[in-house]
């Protein structure tokens, strides 16, 4: 077990930065999910911490050791790939066996080991069977065995779920963040899909074009999301965007489109900080609005129903306003039919605006 | 991996192409099994039973050829007095020694080729297969005038040296697709698990093990039935099988049944070869060509 600290890392392929600046510090025992698009330079970063791909500039530290200069077998890290990559010429056994053996363990230890994990990951059957007599679910299972069989430092898990179907994908989530819990060993998780990240980690570092977003709890990064970017990333329906002006007017402050006209909490007009016109970009997720169809007193943004989506025990309706389109989760007994005039109230609790220029989030 | 049904409706063009078909394999059959029938048939005849031939359009008179004392004069004739024992080890030693440095060398630079990016690689790549594109004649005089001033003329070790040169290019091109066929993520997971990188690769090893093993029969085959080199850089102190059979033909006297002889001991070693490994030899090959 160890506490993982990332020192202004940078990994450079000619002159492409794959990694900007990357600081992180991971505390032991931590679940920690890098999330973000293909391309952003996630799957470098953990192959930097496993020792496959050269560090640039800066330094990762393990437990204060730096480990930059390591090769792979000696920063006692086990990870999981995303094509599992699992030794096609042995059996499961020999394939779980294998950190073991190359680490000089007697054959007693090793069948032990094996078998516990094997126990754990109830893939005590398959052991003599070889990887392409398997399924995806249980050749997942082997590639998480052979990195829990030896109690490294640090796990990595490189997108281990990205190719099981949907309803695998969310019964490994709940089993993976279980076991990790069970081991208390720190992880660190790569992934593109916000949800697995939301529903596993303890801390997520949000990455996108190389740089650290945001490094905070689930909770944090969709409650608080630092930048549009991120705001739009996390979360599923995603964020409905509008370009707003804030307008003062009398005591009030307002954000205004040509739907609405809403006056701001006076916490966020403070936050707002000498913003106090323009244009800004207000951001609200789907379950931060409440659908009707008649017009209630308080003040509401009025539009047009497009089309509703039923998703079991949601429902999600598409609002067309003047100039854009906004998505609503309401419960599945919504009873607007498309054409149809709604009216939908905003919990100002839970919107945001952001700079129009940066991204940057002002509440 | 789905298996396909294949289709086939019959018109009079395909049925009058498939008896076409028939009888062009019947036909090339002919041509190729006949002369390996009447070289063994012959090998164990008498000389004079060997040229009794029925007269043209005398269909009958085929059962000639299957008349004979069976003998194994011949046979004696080649390991007693034309020390053709030592003609095969030289061949055995020429030809499996050739194809083991080949194949160790060829494995190891087609892994640097395939795992390591470098400036120049594909040029590099390109240079090593270009060395296979001249023939080997246009390069038999530079070659004999360099071994001979290295005394390597007339010896196994300079006759496994020329067969290394034109095996080597060839291991390095087709073995690397081997290696490209091997995930780096497998050595990776090797690595990460605590293996040193040779042990990475000792690791992946029994994955390129069909095409390895496929790729040593053809670097065998390349040198066992090969006559230029043996002809010009081994002649003398390292005379392989199909020269010393050469030279049984001389100006005054083919020796028919010891040349025939000669051509079974020469041909069964590489068929049953081919036999014994068949079956590898096709997975080996084919292996580079199919993505799983």
């Amino acid at each position: 077990m160890a506490k993982v600290s990332f020192r202004s890392v940078w990994k450079k392929y000619g002159e492409l930065a794959a990694v900007k600046d990357l600081n992180i510090e991971c505390a032991d025992g931590t679940f920690l999910s890098i999330l973000g698009p293909s391309g952003c330079g996630k799957s470098s970063t953990m192959r930097m911490i496993a020792g496959l791909e050269h560090i640039s500039a800066g330094d990762i530290l393990f437990d204060d050791q730096r480990i930059n200069d390591m090769a792979p077998r000696d920063r006692d890290v086990a990870m999981v790939f995303e094509n599992y990559a699992l030794y096609p010429h042995k059996t499961v056994f020999e394939n779980m066996a294998n950190p073991l053996k190359l680490r000089g363990q007697s054959t007693d230890r090793i069948r032990e080991r094996v078998n516990a994990a094997a126990n754990l990951l109830e893939i005590g059957q398959l052991l003599r069977r070889r990887p392409q007599e398997l399924s995806g679910g249980q050749k997942q299972r082997v590639a998480i065995g052979r990195a829990i069989v030896r109690e490294p430092k640090l796990f990595l898990f490189d997108e281990p779920i990205a190719h099981l179907d949907a309803k695998l994908r969310a019964h490994m989530r709940g089993e993976i963040k279980h076991m990790q819990r069970t081991l208390g060993t720190t992880m660190i998780y790569v992934t593109h899909d916000q949800l697995e990240a939301m529903s596993m980690a303890d801390l997520i570092a949000v990455m996108h074009d190389g740089e650290l977003q945001q490094l905070g709890t689930p909770r944090e990064v969709y409650n608080q999301p630092v930048n549009a970017w991120v705001a739009g990333f996390v979360g599923e329906p995603a964020m409905n965007f509008l370009t707003c002006e804030v307008q003062a007017r009398r005591d009030d402050v307002l954000l205004t489109h040509s739907n609405f006209a809403l006056p701001l909490l006076p916490q966020q007009v403070q936050r707002l900080n000498g913003h106090a016109a323009g244009p800004v970009r207000m951001g609200v997720r789907p379950d931060g609005l409440s659908i009707t169809m008649r017009k209630p007193s308080e003040p509401v943004i009025t539009g047009e129903i497009f089309v509703n989506e039923l998703l079991g025990g949601d429902m999600i309706v598409d609002v067309q306003l003047a100039d854009a389109r906004i998505r609503v989760k309401t419960a599945p007994e919504f009873e607007g039919v498309p054409g149809e005039a709604c009216y939908v109230t905003v919990n100002r609790e839970k919107w945001h605006a952001f700079d129009v220029e940066n991204g940057r989030a002002f509440f | 991996m789905a298996s396909r049904e294949v289709v086939h409706y019959e018109t009079p063009i395909t049925k009058a192409l498939r008896w076409f078909s028939v009888a062009f394999i019947i036909v090339y059959l002919i041509w190729t099994l006949l002369p390996i029938l009447v070289m063994f048939a012959s090998s164990f005849k008498d000389l004079l039973e060997a040229f009794k031939i029925p007269a043209v359009g005398d269909w009958a008179g085929i059962g000639v050829f299957f008349e004979f004392t069976p003998t194994l004069k011949h046979y004696n004739d080649l390991f007693a007095n034309l020390n053709f024992s030592s003609y095969i080890l030289n061949s055995l030693v020429a030809a499996g020694g050739s194809a083991v440095i080949s194949v160790v060398l060829g494995s190891m630079a087609a892994y640097s080729l395939s795992r390591i990016s470098f400036k120049g690689k594909n040029d590099l790549f390109f240079w090593i297969i270009s060395t296979r594109m001249a023939p080997a004649v246009a390069v038999m005089v530079p070659l004999y005038s360099i071994f001979r001033s290295l005394d390597l003329v007339g010896t196994l070790p300079g006759l496994i040296l020329a067969y290394t040169t034109f095996n080597l290019p060839f291991a390095i091109w087709i073995l690397k697709g081997f290696f490209d066929n091997v995930p780096y993520a497998i050595e990776e997971a090797q690595m990460v698990d605590g293996a040193t990188r040779p042990q990475a690769l000792m690791a992946i090893l029994p994955l390129v093990a069909p095409g390895i093993g496929a790729f040593i029969v053809l670097c065998i085959l390349f040198a066992w039935n090969d006559f230029l080199f043996a002809a010009i850089i081994g002649s003398g102190g390292a005379k392989t099988l199909p020269v010393a059979t050469r030279e049984l033909v001389q100006p005054q006297n083919i020796q028919w049944g010891s040349i025939m002889a000669a051509g079974v001991v020469t041909t069964v070693p590489m068929m049953l070869l081919g036999l014994v490994i068949r079956k590898y030899l096709v997975t080996g090959l084919t292996m580079g060509a199919v993505k799983e």
